[in-house]
């Protein structure tokens, strides 16, 4: 593998949805690829830094009571 | 009129489903009062449709494809309108930030601000928009978004492709405008 093919399928990696033998093939090349291990570990805490910024939100107390007054 | 255990069941059991729709309900509206609206219409929709549910099946993903089909047909009127994203052209922000001499997540990404990230993500074209909430945020895995949106995987990963980004296009813009990085290098601040 090389760094083109490692930036074509960072996103799935990152995502989990590799499979195994992808996995290992991009895990080997991480390893010895300092530019690409940077930027795998860059995408990934970007990806956790939306999640964390977006996640937070959650349904008032209120509402939460009134829906299931409604539904029952 | 007593409600029966199988609905009782069904409605709690929707319940606990309950912040991940109204989180995205929230993204999707940009406004609190319109997302409680779209989401107690969702699961009243949901608890009216609950025999077309297949015990087993992704509840989640079911909801949340109430949730968003509703939001199209009420808040934008139309699937065709606003779905277009900028073409940003092949945006890496890790390169970019690289380029200007700074060091990607020390000095940016360890510095921005929810707020701006949230808005980063509002600012997306709602198509786009979901795709992250449901993969980024959700944890959805491609082929659950998929189901959920009604697209093939490939639709779903080109989206989340061209999301990220402008996403990450809209991050560097911040990161210039707020004076994290300016182009031309890094910023010189002062340790305190």
């Amino acid at each position: 593998m090389n760094c083109q093919d490692c930036s074509e399928k960072l996103d799935r990696y990152v995502d989990r949805e590799l499979n195994d033998t992808e996995v290992l093939e991009l895990q080997l090349h991480l390893e010895g690829c300092p530019h690409c291990e940077d930027h795998y570990e860059f995408q990934a805490h970007l990806k956790r830094l939306v999640r964390h910024s977006c996640d937070c939100d959650t349904a008032p107390p209120a509402f939460r009571e009134k829906l299931r007054q409604i539904l029952s | 009129m007593a409600e029966s255990p199988a609905r009782t069941a069904f409605a709690e059991e929707a319940l606990t489903h309950l912040d991940t729709l109204y989180r995205g309900a929230l993204r999707l509206t940009r406004d609190p009062d319109q997302a409680q609206d779209l989401v107690q219409e969702a699961y009243l929709r949901a608890l009216r449709y609950q025999h077309s549910y297949q015990q087993g099946t992704n509840m989640k993903a079911w909801l949340f494809a109430i949730m968003r089909n509703l939001f199209w047909d009420r808040f934008k009127g139309s699937r065709k309108e606003d779905v277009s994203l900028d073409d940003v052209g092949e945006f890496v922000l890790y390169d970019k930030l690289r380029d200007e001499g700074a060091k990607p997540e020390e000095d940016v990404l360890n510095k921005l601000a929810a707020s701006e990230v949230v808005e980063a993500v509002e600012k997306l074209p709602p198509l786009h928009r979901e795709v992250v909430l449901l993969v980024d945020v959700e944890g959805f895995s491609y082929k659950d978004a998929a189901q959920t949106l009604g697209v093939p995987i490939g639709t779903v990963m080109s989206r989340l492709h061209r999301a990220r980004q402008q996403l990450q296009k809209s991050l560097y813009d911040y990161a210039v405008e707020s004076g994290i990085v300016h182009t031309g290098g890094m910023k010189q601040v002062p340790q305190q």
